[in-house]
C-alpha cells in the first residue's frame, strides 16, 4: 500500500488535548466509516515513527480528518498537536481495514461505544448517518474523564436525524457543573439501559483504550450479545 | 493479559503489503484451540517486531518483523487463513 503526502489545510481545536486535522490527500481513493489511517513522520536525520489514526470524517465528506489525542511519551502525537501548523505535510497510508467498518447499507440497530478518544471512528459513522439522513437506529454512549476532554459534544447534541438517535454520556472523574447523570465507568446497568439488547440484533461497535475495550465487549456477551456481532478496536494504554 | 498489547486492526497497514485482501477480515483457525477469529480480533503486541496472538487461546499466531526495507511475515501456529473474496482492496 503507498503512502501519500498529505497537506494540512485546517486545525480544529477539540479539547485541550486533542485536535482534528483537516487534510487534503491527493488521489485519496475514499473509505468507508471506522477505517483509519496509518500516518509516518520522518525527522531530517531520517528516522521514522509511525502511528495509527482514526477517520473522523465522513465518506461523503470532501476532505478526510482526523482527530487526535495527545499521548505525553508519544513519538507522533507529541508533533501533530502541538507543531503541525497549516501547509505542512507528512505521509499516510489507507484507508485501512473493513473489520471495524459500518455504513447505512448495513442496516441496524447500532450500538456504539466510546472509550475517550475512541469515539473518532464511532463519529465517522454517525456522520456518515447524517450525512445519508438515515434513522437507522444509533445507540451511542460516551465514556469521558471530564466534561473538558469529551470530544465532539455540541456536534451530537445537534446531529441530525434525531430520530432513532440516542447518546448517553458518563464521566468517570470530573463531570461538569451541575451534573445528575452517570459518574461512573461503564457497567452491565449502564449498557442494559444505554440499549439495544441483545435480542435486538444490533451491531456493536466498541472503541478505546485496550482494557476499556476488553471489559466493555466482555460485558456485551455476557449480557447476551451475539460475538461475531460485537466490533473491537483496542488502541494500547492510551493510544500512540 | 497486560494492557500494552492493540489488536489487528492497528497492524493492518503492515500486512497489506503482503496479502491481496484487507487484512482485518482474513479468518484465522488457530492450530492450538482451532477458534476461527479475524485477525483484527487478534491481540497485537509491539516488540522488537509485532505479535498477534490468538484470542481465545493466546497462542503465537502470526509475527512480523520490520526491518528496514525488509518485512518478515511467520505465520505460525495458523491452522488455515479463509478470505473472503469480497474483502479485496484496490491495490493502490
Amino acid at each position: 500500500m503507498i503512502w501519500r503526502t498529505a497537506t494540512a489545510r485546517a486545525i480544529v481545536a477539540e479539547s485541550p488535548r486533542a485536535r482534528t486535522i483537516v487534510l487534503d490527500v491527493p488521489e485519496w481513493p475514499g473509505h468507508r466509516a471506522g477505517q483509519h489511517v496509518d500516518v509516518r513522520l520522518t525527522a531530517e536525520d531520517g528516522y521514522q515513527a509511525q502511528r495509527s489514526y482514526s477517520i473522523a470524517s465522513a465518506p461523503e465528506q470532501d476532505r478526510l480528518e482526523l482527530t487526535v489525542e495527545l499521548v505525553d511519551d508519544g513519538e507522533v502525537s507529541p508533533y501533530l498537536i502541538e507543531e503541525l501548523r497549516p501547509g505542512d505535510e507528512f505521509e499516510v497510508r489507507g484507508p485501512i481495514g473493513g473489520h471495524f467498518t459500518w455504513s447505512v447499507a448495513d442496516g441496524g440497530p447500532l450500538l456504539l461505544v466510546a472509550g475517550g478518544s475512541g469515539l473518532v471512528p464511532l463519529m465517522s459513522m454517525l456522520r456518515h448517518r447524517a450525512a445519508r439522513g438515515s434513522d437507522i437506529a444509533a445507540h451511542v454512549l460516551v465514556s469521558a474523564r471530564g466534561a473538558g476532554e469529551a470530544l465532539y459534544r455540541e456536534e451530537l447534541e445537534r446531529l441530525e436525524p434525531r430520530t432513532g438517535l440516542h447518546v448517553a454520556w458518563t464521566y468517570t472523574r470530573q463531570p461538569p457543573p451541575g451534573w445528575t447523570g452517570w459518574d461512573r465507568r461503564v457497567d452491565a446497568a449502564m449498557l442494559d439501559a444505554v440499549g439495544p439488547g441483545p435480542q435486538a440484533g444490533a451491531q456493536s461497535f466498541v472503541c478505546g483504550p485496550t482494557p476499556f475495550v476488553e471489559r466493555v465487549t466482555e460485558l456485551l456477551v455476557d449480557a447476551g450479545h451475539d460475538p461475531r456481532a460485537v466490533h473491537a478496536e483496542r488502541f494500547g494504554p492510551t493510544g500512540g | 493479559m497486560d494492557v500494552l498489547h492493540t489488536d489487528g486492526n492497528e497492524v493492518a497497514g503492515v500486512l497489506a503489503d503482503v496479502l491481496a485482501v484487507d487484512p482485518t477480515r482474513v479468518r484465522r483457525r488457530c492450530q492450538s484451540c482451532r477458534d476461527e477469529q479475524p485477525l483484527a480480533a487478534h491481540l497485537a503486541f509491539h516488540g522488537a517486531g509485532i505479535v498477534l496472538r490468538c484470542p481465545s487461546s493466546d497462542d503465537v499466531a502470526v509475527r512480523i518483523g520490520v526491518q528496514g526495507d525488509h518485512l518478515t511475515v511467520e505465520w505460525r501456529g495458523t491452522y488455515r487463513i479463509d478470505i473472503a473474496r469480497d474483502a479485496q482492496v484496490a491495490r493502490v
